[in-house]
């Protein structure tokens, strides 16, 4: 009997279980019949050791069994075929592809960079890692009008006393804002810094990062201050400045004051509605004022302190404002009306708020957006990519009825409507991700530019996980439901029709598509429309006459006392130069520089009294500003005129004046920013001139009334000189006046402005918002229009013999242009129907945020209209010209 | 640009098989190569070598019997193609032209 001899069954398995299956029979033959040869041989242990090794070494690529197995078992090599088809669909329609590709791209970028910009914008104040117990406390106040002034700012003594009653509050931290600070060791220079205090807790309370400095201490001490690593930098230049001592232009005892840095913090970071960048500690004011501590401990009338609250979890806000409410309305003194209403103010939606808040300094609520500019920005990266998606559709569709053959032997072979169904959302997908990936790469390019324009500093790492989840997810969402229409319409043909290639553009799917382009161009004029509005808003507000001259001034701020005292030598000095055409000294100028007083004013008319703008001026001021005088004359003597007042035109009629001139008027009070302030006695004027109206404000604001008094009253000091200017060397002129100031006053620099900029100043951010349209309409319209050069391309492909048959004919190559232009301009207006009347409405909305608007009417939309036609002409004329003046034997030969 | 790729060993295999004719199945093939070459052949290198001449189109292959010593399992027959044997007298005539270029000095130089 035959003994068997078997190789070692551990490695003969293995090798079984590796081998590719079609190998198997024949490789492991060849280990049997070699294992049995060498058993004979060498005798079965060195047999066995050589079967093991071959095993081992026959363990390679070419024989292992393949991954996914070799019989079809599954549909993966179905999946593996629909990406095949997909990328030869691509290489087969060239221009196609690459049309749709960059829509999609397109789209795709404006879509990322928008949620970058929205993500941005909705991060605000999140960083700090209290953030959702953080509450600010803002104040409406009713006014004697009856209007509501809303302030995010309270008295000083509320937030200390709050802490000590209510359980609920966890910590305070107040801020107050007290304008500028002369700062710098060299005289030469010397700068103002914005500068604001805060209570000792600040770096605990919120979470700002300190570079140097032990966060619980830098604001104890006095005369201690906290400044960011930019001003660091300018005054100390590199390396630590901890503990350094800095010249400042307050005084005691007659001495400047030596301030000591106590601590440098990180810039602050731009989604921060506080952006500060000089802190002094509160401690400060106690050596510099002496009544501080009581001020700050007791008065509860003054609204001056930003006071921020962190709450315990789950107290109950409500109930919280409510005893806020009390004890406010308890200690108010007794002589005065308590008529204010208070509100817990959730940190993390101060970006956001509605409302337009007074603050005490621009610091308290950096860069608010509204609301209505992040849906607006979010809806425009849904119609983008919306529109880059019809795009695609539309295109799909065309191209799906060329595929009919193929849909055909599909169907022929037995494929179920399904796998047709997943083939287009493979191509689509296909391209959405490949769209995608060359998206990312555009928006890592464009996003310096994007950030330095938008002033942000966006990033795609700052991105959250969820939100690139988020936005990859949409963009599948988006490839599979624009698969789904070429899809239907591909799959509805019957096999004999499909196999015949008989199919004639379907009727309804003709339609669908040039509904898809309707909507297409509705949303491009919708865009046009909107961005001719705001450029034309723009342009009204930079042309509108404000009523004074605002070009070749310079206005000089007055931040020191000698500059102050004797202004006739001031004026003097600084108009010896030729340039200087003119010199006028005011307490305040044009352009919300700073708050303007409030003088209420009553006459024997108006009992009640109205609120107008209080400005201090000299004799030149009319001439400098080139103001007109309508009647009466102006202030000419500080003194002799102190009692004297000019009213414009609204003022008058305000007031209720018939015949203004010696009328005598009373202003009761006047507030200053926040504060409202009863003179101890009514300042009782009399009105001696009536100037024409000019706006003292932006024009978002309505026109306010002005009462120009002399520079001697009680209401306010000189802070400002305004020049105007004749030059052809701005920088020589500015030189010389840099030494005129520096011989009046070596101490404090030169603080110069020019007017108009400060009034282009005012429009900045619609002026961006506008750019922004302006780009995003014409991406817009430039997918509208690749859109619309592949539909004409289809078209005149299609009707090639037609057209052929009617050059044989002699049409001409204009007739036939316009035949085909014809059906295609028809949509763009049918677009223009559809499209102004959002534009429309969405305009109206946008200027109400104007006080003065430009009236826009039919005209902005027949402008609108007709550019895009325009554009949609030159996009279909390229196309069909072409097809006319091809050879008509070329299309007709292959018949 | 190459014109026929073929590696030393796939060579050497491919010869094999047409020196053996109709009987080239794998343990042959191998057996053949150590007798002549002197030289031990492993199962996996023989065959790796065989899949991607096979790829390339220099061999091609049938099934044959399945015998006993097999214990049941069916040979694979090789046999040179037409592009197979091109390959193989390509890659001759460049060594022959390559032998034919050394100047007549220089083995008695070099390899002496």
């Amino acid at each position: 009997m035959k003994k068997i001899v078997a190789p070692p069954k551990l490695f003969h398995r293995f090798f079984r279980w590796y081998c590719h299956p079609k190998m198997l029979g024949h490789i492991e033959g060849d280990l049997l019949e070699d294992y049995r040869d060498r058993v004979h041989k060498k005798g079965k242990w060195r047999a066995d050791a050589r079967f093991v090794l071959d095993v081992l070494l026959l363990l390679r690529p070419e024989i292992i069994r393949p991954m996914e197995g070799y019989k079809n078992l599954n549909t993966y090599g179905m999946y593996k075929n629909y990406f095949k088809i997909s990328f030869r669909q691509l290489a087969k329609n060239k221009t196609f592809a690459a049309i749709n590709i960059s829509v999609l791209t397109l789209g795709f970028s404006c879509f990322i960079l928008l949620a970058l910009y929205l993500h941005d914008e909705l991060s605000f104040d999140r960083f700090h890692s209290d953030a959702e117990k953080i509450y600010r406390i803002v104040q409406h106040e009713q006014q004697e009008n009856g209007t509501i002034r809303s302030v995010s700012s309270v008295a000083p003594a509320l937030g200390k006393e709050a802490r000590e009653q209510f359980q609920e509050i966890e910590d305070m931290c107040r801020l107050s804002a007290f304008g500028r600070v002369t700062l710098g060791n060299d005289p030469l220079t010397r700068t103002h810094e914005r500068a604001l205090s805060a209570d000792p807790n600040f770096f605990t309370f919120f979470n700002f990062p300190l570079i140097e400095g032990d966060p619980k201490s830098v604001l104890q001490n006095s005369d201690a201050i906290v400044i960011s690593e930019s001003i660091k930098e300018k005054y100390f230049g590199e390396g630590p400045a901890l503990g350094k001592q800095i010249w400042s232009g307050y005084m005691r005892q007659g001495k400047p004051v030596y301030l000591t840095v106590g601590g440098v913090m990180k810039d602050f970071p731009k989604n921060s509605h506080l952006q500060i960048s000089l802190l002094f500690s509160d401690a400060t004011w106690n050596v510099q004022y002496r009544d501080y501590a009581q001020y700050v401990n007791t008065d509860w009338v003054d609204t001056e302190y930003t006071t921020y609250l962190k709450l315990k979890p789950q107290s109950d806000v409500a109930l919280l404002t409510a005893k806020i409410k009390n004890l406010v309305k308890s200690n108010y003194p007794t002589d005065r009306e308590f008529k204010s209403n208070f509100e817990l103010q959730p940190l993390q939606e101060i970006h956001t708020e509605t409302e337009q808040f007074q603050s005490a300094a621009d610091e308290f609520n950096a860069n608010n957006i509204k609301p209505f500019y992040l849906y607006t920005f979010a809806a425009l990266g849904i119609i983008l990519l919306l529109t880059a998606c019809l795009n695609y559709m539309n295109l799909a569709t065309a191209v799906a009825i060329k595929r009919t053959r193929e849909i055909g032997t599909r169907k022929t072979l037995g494929a179920p409507k399904f796998q047709m169904v997943t083939q287009f959302i493979t191509d689509s997908v296909v391209l959405s991700l490949l769209s995608f990936i060359i998206a990312i790469a555009i928006v890592y390019a464009v996003l310096p530019f994007v950030n330095v324009f938008a002033s942000k500093a966006l990033s795609i790492t700052t991105l959250p996980v969820e939100w690139m989840i988020g936005i990859l997810f949409i963009i599948f969402i988006v490839g599979i439901l624009s698969a789904q229409y070429p899809a239907f319409i591909a799959t509805r043909v019957s096999i004999v029709d499909a196999l015949k290639r008989e199919v004639k553009l379907g009727g309804s799917s003709l339609s669908v598509r040039k509904a898809l382009l309707i909507a297409q161009f509705a949303i491009s004029i919708m865009m046009v429309a909107s961005t001719l509005v705001i450029y034309q808003q723009l342009n009204y507000l930079r042309e509108k006459d404000l009523g004074f001259n605002h070009e070749n001034m310079v206005v000089i701020d007055v931040n020191s006392r000698n500059l102050r005292r004797n202004f006739e030598t001031v004026k003097t000095e600084f108009s010896k130069p030729a340039e200087v055409l003119g010199i006028t000294a005011s307490t305040r100028v044009p352009g919300e520089w700073k708050s303007f007083p409030i003088a209420t004013t009553k006459s024997s008319e108006n009992i009640n009294g109205s609120e107008m703008i209080f400005v201090g001026i000299d004799n030149d001021f009319l001439d400098t500003y080139q103001i007109k005088l309508l009647a009466g004359r102006t202030i000419n003597d500080p003194v002799a005129d102190s009692l004297k007042i000019v009213l414009t035109q609204l003022a008058v009629e305000q007031l209720g004046l018939t015949d203004p001139i010696g009328q005598t008027i009373e202003i009761p009070k006047v507030r200053y920013g926040e504060r409202m302030e009863e003179l101890e006695q009514p300042f009782r004027v009399e009105v001696i001139g009536v100037v024409e109206d000019f706006h003292f404000e932006s024009l978002r604001a309505n026109m306010m009334p002005v009462i120009f008094g002399a520079l001697n009253t009680s209401i306010q000091v000189i802070d400002y000189y305004t020049l105007k200017i004749k030059t052809n060397d701005w920088a020589q002129t500015i030189e010389t006046l840099k030494t005129i100031n520096n011989k009046i006053d070596p101490n404090t620099p030169l603080e110069y402005t020019f007017l108009d900029s400060r009034f282009e100043e005012l429009y900045v951010t619609d002026a961006r918002r506008g750019q922004i349209f302006l780009t995003l309409s014409i991406i817009v319209v430039v997918i509208a229009c690749l859109g619309l050069f592949a539909l004409v391309s289809y078209s005149v492909e299609s009707r090639m013999k037609e057209i052929g048959v009617r050059k044989v004919m002699g049409a001409s190559v204009n007739s036939i242009v316009r035949l085909i232009s014809k059906e295609f301009l028809i949509l763009v207006v049918i677009a223009g129907i559809v499209g102004l009347p959002i534009a429309w409405f969405f305009m109206r909305s946008w200027l109400q945020e104007f006080a003065y608007r430009v009236p826009f009417g039919v005209s902005v939309f027949a402008l609108a209209i007709l550019l895009t036609l325009i554009i949609a002409f030159v996009t279909i004329g390229l196309r069909a010209a072409r097809a006319a003046r091809m050879n008509p034997v070329n299309s007709l030969r292959s018949e | 640009m190459k014109k026929y790729q073929l590696g030393e060993f796939e060579e050497i295999v491919m010869l094999t098989i047409a020196i053996l004719y109709k009987e080239a199945y794998g343990v042959a093939i191998k057996n053949e190569i150590e007798s002549r070459l002197k030289r031990n052949v492993s199962m996996g290198a023989m065959h790796t070598a065989l899949v991607r001449l096979e790829d390339k189109g220099y061999i091609r292959s049938h099934d044959g019997e399945p015998t006993e010593e097999r214990m049941g399992r069916p040979k694979k027959y090789f046999q040179v193609t037409a592009l197979g044997k091109r390959a193989m007298e390509y890659s001759r005539e460049t060594r022959n032209a390559l032998w034919g270029a050394i100047p007549d000095v220089s083995p008695n130089v070099k390899f002496s």
